[in-house]
């Protein structure tokens, strides 16, 4: 035995009156690294409920629950992760669409009482559940330039502005397959656009399709919600893209021209094979009055339902707004027939030149059918409501539309001016450039105000349409040299602190004015009810605005229905084809005997 | 390095000598000859230490191919032997006589892999998978999903599908 060993019994005692190394993990716990990935924070403001973090998790320890109000754009539905099962990889914050999803660098949490239900043992709703490291500044965030998903759009091509103002040629060229798939590839599936489309269209089922080159398989999915989905996937005013969760950092995906593609991708011959479906008929007979997009889409449904359809149309050709209401650049009249002509393939008699009221009674159609489908669409022009408004040369947006469409000469002169700010006044002001004309667009507000699809005011101001806002009509006089002088005031915009958007008012004094060779009015439609003149229709109610009905268009008269534009707020093709497809079913529930629309079609 | 190699192939068949860098190589042996290679390297070439034994599942071609690192203290380079087993087959001859740690490694590859080393001491016995019911875990047609799903107990989940949830919120009739 050597004197060390006598003697280290000493030093370890000498250690007992030092500072101990232990760490105090749950009292004083160190804290993480920087980017440290601990528990999960969520910005619930932010989130919207897509549920891309569930879906990604490798271990199934997401789940989405209901936590807030449910809205288009927001499930309500928030992530409560499961740390029994989270290996703490952040690919649910590495995909979160909207950057609402976190971790912090905390790395404790001491659970008390494990009799808990199993679920509940650490188990929490970031964001919902307080926890102490909700507020913690350090942890793992996505880093910057860091994407799982694609922000970007490929790219549409398009005829350039100088180009496109001399023809009506489509403007849009559409996606080839490859483009298609890459556009397609950018989905990420999560079906918060669905609510949003008015005809709550499978929009993840139809790109998946692409996705997997399963053409007919997408058609099928477009045919179950939309009989006009060549026309959707041109001029659909899209509000499905609006809330796609990928353009809250980037852009939508582009789901209208991926309609579009699916659609040119089948010739018109084999939508019947395609569609084929046995039909049994009823024996019904159902009247649709306007061969709009909301006709057109109950008439297709009913077809399918086994009952048969006749059309009244009043114009020559069947398309409604779609046909005398959109440029041909934007909806070549191939592929709007295209589509009706499917529709009447399937049976349909349409009686075109035909208005109701004119040509044929109310009361006759009420008589020989079993119920009746109108939407005969806004097509009175509102007036300006100024002092020589009844000049030869003042005229209406739409009736210039319409003119063009039958191939007549609208005869603009070289300067004209629309006044409005809506998809009509842009159609307008732009098939005037189209034709050689100069124009202007006058509207009461800011260029943000305006009610048109902004892609159509930027392409508008790339085809060198002049835009005056924040002008407000007085006058129209009769010019010396035959033209017409637009007298027009500027307005500033007063809050008036109400809550609702500034008004445009007239600034005391002001006068312009502007000599022009037309005007064209273009601040909205109203419907027009000659139609419904006749005994049959006493128990149709005409409310402030419109004919009281309930959501699917059901009149107080039970064989009634109505859709489209005079019906619904938003006044588009997807909501007037939303219509018809709603009607269709609850008219097939009417004829059946039944009380209420059973899930046929 | 190539000395090495030449020496080696003088004496033994070799196949795909692949130099990955100055200091390291790799080479293929005959099963049968892996052994009298290995104790050459160790007992004439100065390859003294066994760093590592690992597998690899080459499942489409029905191999499981083995690598012996060795590595020679003098030169400071390492040298990998490797050797091809069937996978219907796999069985190799031990080499806890030439390096005691080995067995360590044998043992971990009979557990992950299903690779056999017949007397090597406790090789049949688990190192973490202690009462394991299934197929041997690295291979690759071990379905680990489906495993998990089989063995273990299941906490019912919460989920609700957001498409679903805004289905029944906002348009529940249509």
């Amino acid at each position: 035995m050597n004197l060390k060993d006598v003697l280290s019994p000493l030093y370890v005692w000498k250690r007992a009156f030092e500072k101990p190394y232990t760490i105090k993990t749950l009292k004083e716990p160190r804290p993480g690294a920087d980017r440290y990935r601990g528990f999960h924070q969520n910005d619930l403001d932010k989130c919207i409920g897509c549920g891309s973090c569930a879906e990604i998790c490798q271990n199934v320890s997401i789940d989405m629950i209901p936590v807030s109000e449910t809205k288009e754009g927001d499930s309500g539905l928030r992530p409560k992760i499961d740390y029994g099962r989270c290996c703490w990889c952040a690919l649910c914050v590495d995909i979160c669409p909207s950057g609402s999803l976190t971790m912090s660098n905390a790395y404790t949490w001491v659970e008390e009482g494990l009799d808990k239900d199993v679920r509940e043992t650490f188990c929490f709703t970031p964001g919902v559940d307080k926890k102490p490291w909700d507020n913690e500044e350090k942890g793992y965030r996505r880093l910057e330039g860091y994407e799982l998903s694609i922000l970007e759009r490929v790219k549409m091509e398009e005829l350039a502005p100088a180009e496109r103002v001399n023809s009506f040629i489509e403007m849009v060229k559409g996606f080839s397959k490859e483009q298609a798939k890459k556009e397609a590839d950018r989905c990420i599936e999560c079906g918060i656009c669905t609510a949003t489309c008015p005809g709550h269209m499978d929009i993840p089922g139809y790109i998946r399709a692409i996705r997997e080159d399963d053409i007919e398989a997408g058609i099928k999915i477009l045919y179950a919600t939309n009989p006009l989905p060549g026309v959707c996937g041109r001029i659909c005013t899209r509000r499905c893209e609006e809330v796609c969760s990928l353009s809250l950092r980037g852009e939508a995906v582009s789901i209208r021209w991926l309609k579009r593609y699916l659609t040119d991708s089948v010739e018109a011959e084999k939508y019947r094979d395609l569609l084929h479906d046995e039909v049994v008929p009823s024996g019904k007979k159902v009247a649709i009055i306007g061969a709009g997009p909301g006709g057109l889409s109950a008439a297709y449904y009913l077809l399918r339902m086994g009952h048969s359809v006749e059309i009244f149309e009043q114009n020559e050709a069947a398309g409604g707004m779609l046909r005398y209401g959109i440029p041909e650049y934007r909806l070549p009249y191939g592929s709007l027939d295209k589509d009706i002509d499917f529709i009447i393939s399937l049976g349909a008699k349409v009686h075109l030149n035909t208005k109701v009221g004119r040509d044929v009674n109310f009361d006759d159609i009420y008589k020989d059918f079993d119920a009746i489908f109108a939407g005969i669409g806004l097509s009175e022009s509102f007036k300006i409501g100024v002092e020589g408004e009844d000049l030869p040369n003042v005229t209406s947006g739409l009736n210039i539309l319409k003119l063009v469409t039958l191939g007549q000469d609208p005869q603009l002169g070289d300067d004209v001016v629309v006044i409005g700010g809506g998809n009509v006044a842009m159609d307008a002001a732009r098939t005037a450039r189209h034709l050689g004309a100069k124009a202007k667009v006058l509207y009461r507000r800011r260029l943000e105000d305006m009610p048109a699809d902004p892609v159509e005011v930027r392409e508008a101001i790339e085809e060198d349409v002049e835009f005056i806002t924040q002008g407000i009509p007085l006058k129209i006089e009769q010019a010396p040299d035959g033209k017409l002088d637009l007298i027009w005031g500027k307005a500033e915009m007063v809050d008036d602190g109400s809550g609702k958007r500034p008004s445009p008012v007239l600034i005391e004094g002001s006068r312009e004015v502007m000599r022009v060779s037309k005007v064209i009015a273009a601040i909205g439609q109203g419907a027009e009810y000659g139609w419904l003149e006749g005994e049959t229709t006493k128990q149709v109610k005409l409310g402030k605005w419109k004919i009281e009905a309930d959501r699917w268009g059901r009149t107080d008269d039970q064989k009634i229905y109505i859709g489209g534009d005079m019906f619904n707020k938003t006044a588009d093709a997807i909501s007037a084809i939303a219509d018809g497809h709603r009607s269709a079913r609850s008219i097939d529930s009417y004829l059946a005997g039944e009380e209420y629309p059973k899930d046929r079609f | 390095m190539n000395k090495i190699y030449e020496d080696l192939s003088s004496r033994f068949t070799l196949s795909d000598y692949h130099q990955q860098r100055d200091n390291l190589a790799f080479v293929t042996v005959e099963k049968a000859q892996l052994v009298s290679a290995i104790t050459y390297m160790r007992d004439y070439l100065k390859f003294t230490h066994l760093v590592l034994m690992t597998s690899v599942d080459w499942l489409e071609q029905g191999k499981f191919q083995l690598t012996y690192l060795l590595h020679n203290y003098e030169l400071h380079v390492n040298f990998g032997l490797k050797v091809m087993l069937d996978r219907d087959n796999a069985v190799m001859d031990t080499i806890h006589h030439l390096w005691g740690h080995a067995r360590v490694y044998q043992r971990e590859l009979h557990e992950m892999f299903g690779i056999d080393f017949p007397g090597s001491p406790g090789v049949n016995e688990p190192m973490i998978l202690e009462s394991w019911q299934g197929p041997p875990p690295m291979r690759r047609d071990f379905d680990t999903k489906k495993y998990s799903e089989e063995t273990f107990d299941h906490r019912p989940r919460q989920h609700v599908e957001p498409e679903d949830y805004l289905r029944q919120n906002l348009y529940p009739e249509d």
